[in-house]
């Protein structure tokens, strides 16, 4: 066993790094080189951990760092990684590093609060990614909300400040339910064995009645569901993605989003099994309404930002859906559509982003004709177009095919709707790319000059990302397996 | 019998203190400066400091006033939220004039009141004490005489005040019919059977509307925006903090002692204050536009959650809770007070949410402790707030009130929109500086302080906790 804690270093550099931040001058270029040479280092760490990891795991844990925190409450700082955490860890630090870069053009104003607040972020969402005392793991479910609000309402586009005040209402509505959800169980616990704790693996014990399970597990898949989002609860999704900053939108797609799958992976499913398995049909109806509906509203969106937003709706219904048919290929499917839609939907962002510092419009009547005249910008973006819609050989294909045939092992009605629901995304995407890349060229093409080779840099590292995911996903779902099956027995 | 008078010695320190800064206005040469400032400062420090060197015990002038770890709590937090009002009046009152022995007297007097009715466990002391602060808060609230509002603030506080006295008294006479005695404890012998329930409900309901103004429990809560927003704004910290953790601090232990047959039929009544102050305040601060009138009913609903919490003070672990959170929301709301008074300009103080726009990046030490403050009352993590906040629910929910927990929750959401929308005022409008004083060394000091306690108390509470768990029991 390593004495070093690894977990803990890797969670807290993005900190240190933001709190040296607050020492540079104001708005000066150290700071992004400083959150660039931060991010890096964090990256290099779960690099380093992930070479650290023996080849055949065993036990449920690869890596467990446990202190005492607030013993007069049974709070422990505990961080427990698997195989799950140890992917998701590898995409907020790559997509950290990404967000730093592509923030270089856009932020031009108060470089060092951006900064500061954007590594803050990181920080709260690897935490979330290891902590398994959840009050620890609020902890930093909250924490990464805050910097968020100021990235978007600082950052922002025109409205954001409605945008940043609606974004934190949402997310706060959601997880203050979670909270009392869980002291809630941590009372009935304590009452229960004597013993006052926060430990997940201890909770997952307790012996609740029906009805207190289906109350707590609704407090706590709320918090999630409109992380995820799940239709209903997405209308703070759209706006949030069209107002935030580049960088904003990455993370918030690439990884804010992916918090609520992880929770209700660890936490909402093996805490509540029961009222879980009571709640099957009814996720699995949303998560196809969800991909539906979001699809059909993508099709009518005028702004580039806001429709790739719907696009990630539409990809999160069948998010969910793979999670609630809760088959081993469906989960698996599931958690590498989480990484899969990191990769694909940031690059998305950041060309629209591109697109926004060019001519200043999101709008699509503004666009146009572009294959013409940034062919290399066009090459990317049908790239990453033909991999969010699904194309064989590329990313999205494979978790959606084994979500598809999960699905269809436990119900055939579903898995062929969905299949259906698919069809419906390639619509809206072609149409983003004809009204973007083809047609006439609209405006002052001078402003359209092509990538530079920085952004090349960027695009190129996200589509080696896609190509490996669709070729090669077998090392990842690897490290899936494990937590996929000790996930299936926690659930009778 | 020797020594019988040290129980009391924080109690005769600032009796002292007042005294003497009052005689050096009457005798000495000047009536302003800033002696009397550290004067103050130092009786305030000694009078904590002087805790540490009594013994305990358990009652003192027969049953009257108690010295149990329980009152010390609270003489401790009470002398340090007079303590950083001085730190922040410093600047403050000398910019306008009221730098003077009149100002620091009576707000040792004040603070003597409170302690006097945190500690109190008969009602004449409870009286005492409340009267004592109450009539001082009088005069610090209308101190700049030249103020029409100040005087109108005043004027709002005595009437109300004196009404709510008026209810009090009453209802201790009818506690004194009741019960035969002055004790806020009811003897054994006259458990059950004996007592006269509806007398004493009539005598609990008055005692309730008196304490209920001074706490500002809805319905009787309507003064509260107006003396806020009418007082300098020190003036303001001290009277939200102060007297109402002196208040409740006595509130706890009416509640505790009740008993049964008492507490059954006083409970329904709890919950509904409770479920009132918590809706009525949050509901009526999201549409509030300027600072000092957000934070009174923000103020408000906080108090409901502490109401709230009194419903849980019988399970082991709920007083503390209480008395934890007093001290969190005293921190708090001193710290969003003080960097007001900080903020304002001479002529008045800086009230309307639109001054407040882009302060963020001309006085970015200043707006992060503002904004520290209001996450925390938001009850955001890393700060103090949001431990408070998961004490208060642990109580609650195992006392098993799960519809008032809900209750605080939902409020808690709405809240946030009226804590985040002075923060977007602070950062996300375009930077303005508008005849904002350089902060003193002083207020820098009290700022800095306020800062370090909210995060410290949210990222790394266990030695409080301990420290707490040693006078009061935390429980399991």
């Amino acid at each position: 066993m390593n004495t070093f804690p690894l977990l803990s270093a890797i969670v807290f550099l993005p900190l240190l790094g933001a709190l040296f931040i607050l020492l540079l001058p104001g708005n000066s270029d150290m700071c992004r080189r400083t959150g660039l040479a931060v991010t890096l280092g964090d990256l290099a760490l779960v690099v380093v951990l992930l070479f650290s990891i023996p080849g055949n795991p065993s036990g449920e844990w690869l890596r467990v760092e446990d202190h005492a925190w607030i013993p007069s409450l049974g709070i422990r700082y505990t961080l427990s990684l698997d195989g799950l955490s140890l992917i998701l860890l590898l995409l907020t630090s790559f997509i950290g590093v990404i967000s730093v870069l592509v923030s270089r053009e856009q932020i031009r104003e108060k470089q060092r609060s951006y900064y500061f607040f954007l590594l803050v972020t990181l920080t709260g969402i690897l935490g979330i990614f290891l902590a398994t005392d959840l009050f620890l793991f609020y902890f930093f479910w909250e924490i990464q909300i805050i910097p968020m609000f100021f990235l978007v309402g600082i950052w922002g586009h025109e409205d954001r400040l409605r945008t940043c005040i609606k974004f934190i209402i949402f997310t706060m509505a959601g997880s203050l339910f979670m909270l009392i959800a869980l002291i809630g169980l941590y009372a009935v616990h304590g009452g229960e064995t004597g013993t006052y704790t926060f430990a997940l693996s201890s909770l997952m014990r307790t012996s609740l009645s029906p009805s207190a399970q289906g109350w707590l597990y609704t407090a706590f898949m709320l918090a999630f569901v409109i992380k995820i989002p799940m239709v209903p609860f997405h209308t703070w999704l759209p706006d949030t993605h069209t107002q935030a900053p580049t960088a904003g939108s990455v993370i918030l797609a690439g990884l804010l989003l992916k918090t609520g799958v992880y929770g209700v992976f660890r936490f909402a499913i093996p805490l509540f099994p029961l009222a879980f398995k009571a709640s099957v049909p009814i996720l699995m109806i949303l998560g196809l309404i969800g991909l539906f509906y979001a699809s059909w509203i993508a099709l009518s969106q005028t702004d580039i930002k806001r429709l790739i937003a719907y696009s990630s709706v539409g990809h999160m219904g069948l998010l969910v859906l793979g999670l609630a048919a809760f088959d081993a290929v469906s989960l698996s499917g599931s958690l590498l559509q989480v990484i899969n839609h990191g990769i694909s939907t940031s690059a998305l962002f950041i060309m629209a982003g591109m697109l926004n510092e060019r001519i200043d419009s999101r709008a699509f009547r503004d666009f146009g004709g572009l294959w013409k005249q940034m062919p290399v910008f066009g090459a990317f973006f049908l790239f990453f177009s033909m991999a969010s819609l699904g194309l064989p050989g590329l990313n999205n294909f494979v978790g959606e095919i084994l979500i598809l045939i999960g699905t269809y092992r436990v119900d055939p009605v579903f898995a062929v709707i969905g299949f259906a629901g698919l069809l419906f995304g390639v619509i809206y995407v072609l149409r983003m790319v004809q009204d973007a890349l083809f047609g006439e060229l609209k405006g002052d093409t001078a402003l359209l000059y092509d990538v530079k080779p920085g952004e090349v840099l960027v695009l190129g590292v996200l589509a080696l990302g896609v190509l490996f995911m669709g070729l090669h996903p077998q090392p990842v779902l690897h490290m899936f397996e494990g937590p996929v099956k000790l996930l299936m027995e926690s659930v009778p | 019998m020797e020594n019988k008078w040290i129980v009391i010695l924080p109690e005769i320190i600032m009796t002292l203190g007042g005294l003497v800064i009052f005689s050096i206005g009457a005798f000495g040469r000047q009536r302003k400066g800033t002696s009397l400032f550290f004067l103050t400062l130092i009786f305030l420090a000694g009078a904590i400091l002087s805790l540490f060197l009594i013994p305990s015990s358990d009652s003192f002038l027969s049953g009257m006033l108690k010295n149990d770890g329980y009152s010390r709590v609270f003489t401790i937090l009470i002398a340090a939220i007079a303590f950083v009002c001085v730190l922040f009046s410093s600047q403050y009152a000398r910019d306008r004039g009221f730098e003077n022995d009149a100002y620091y007297g009576i707000l040792l007097f004040a603070a003597l009141g409170m302690v006097l009715a945190a500690g109190a466990v008969n009602w004449l002391i409870f009286f005492l004490g409340l009267e004592l602060f109450s009539i001082s808060l009088y005069i610090l609230i209308a101190i700049r005489r030249d103020d029409p509002f100040d005087g109108e603030a005043g004027i709002k506080y005595l009437v109300t005040g004196a009404v709510a006295g008026a209810f009090l008294v009453f209802g201790i006479a009818l506690w004194y019919a009741g019960t035969g005695s002055l004790s806020i404890f009811i003897r054994p012998a006259q458990d059950a059977g004996a007592m006269d329930i509806p007398l004493m409900m009539a005598s609990i309901t008055l005692i309730l509307i008196g304490i209920g103004f001074k706490i500002s429990m809805v319905p009787f809560h309507l003064w509260t925006p107006d003396v806020y927003q009418g007082s300098p704004a020190p003036v303001t910290a001290f009277l939200a903090t102060g007297s109402k953790v002196a208040v409740f601090a006595f509130f706890i232990r009416f509640c505790m002692d009740m008993q049964p047959p008492l507490w059954e039929v006083f409970k329904p009544v709890l919950w509904l204050m409770a479920f009132l102050t918590l809706v009525v305040g949050t509901v009526t601060a999201l549409s509030q536009f300027t600072i000092k009138r957000l934070l009174a009913y923000s103020s408000v609903a906080q108090m409901g959650f502490l109401i709230m919490t009194l419903l849980a003070v019988k399970i082991a672990g709920g007083p503390f809770a209480i008395a934890f959170y007093l001290l969190v929301y005293a921190a708090m709301d001193l710290g969003a007070f003080g960097i007001i008074a900080s903020f304002s300009e001479k002529k008045e103080d800086r009230d309307h949410l639109e001054a407040y726009e882009g302060l963020g990046y001309s006085y970015p030490w200043r707006s992060a402790v503002l904004t520290l403050c209001l996450l925390s009352l938001a009850g955001l993590p890393p700060t103090a707030g949001f431990v408070g906040k998961v004490l208060i629910f642990k109580s609650v929910l195992q006392a098993g009130e799960v519809s008032i927990a809900v209750t605080a929750i939902v409020m808690s959401i709405l809240s946030i929109y009226l804590y985040m929308k002075v923060v977007a005022a602070l950062y996300m409008k375009p930077e303005t500086s508008t005849g904002v004083a350089a902060a003193g060394i002083f207020e820098k000091t009290a700022a800095g302080l306020i800062f370090i306690f909210i995060l410290w108390a949210g990222i790394a509470p266990s030695p409080l906790l301990r420290l707490i768990g040693r006078l009061i029991p935390a429980g399991g």
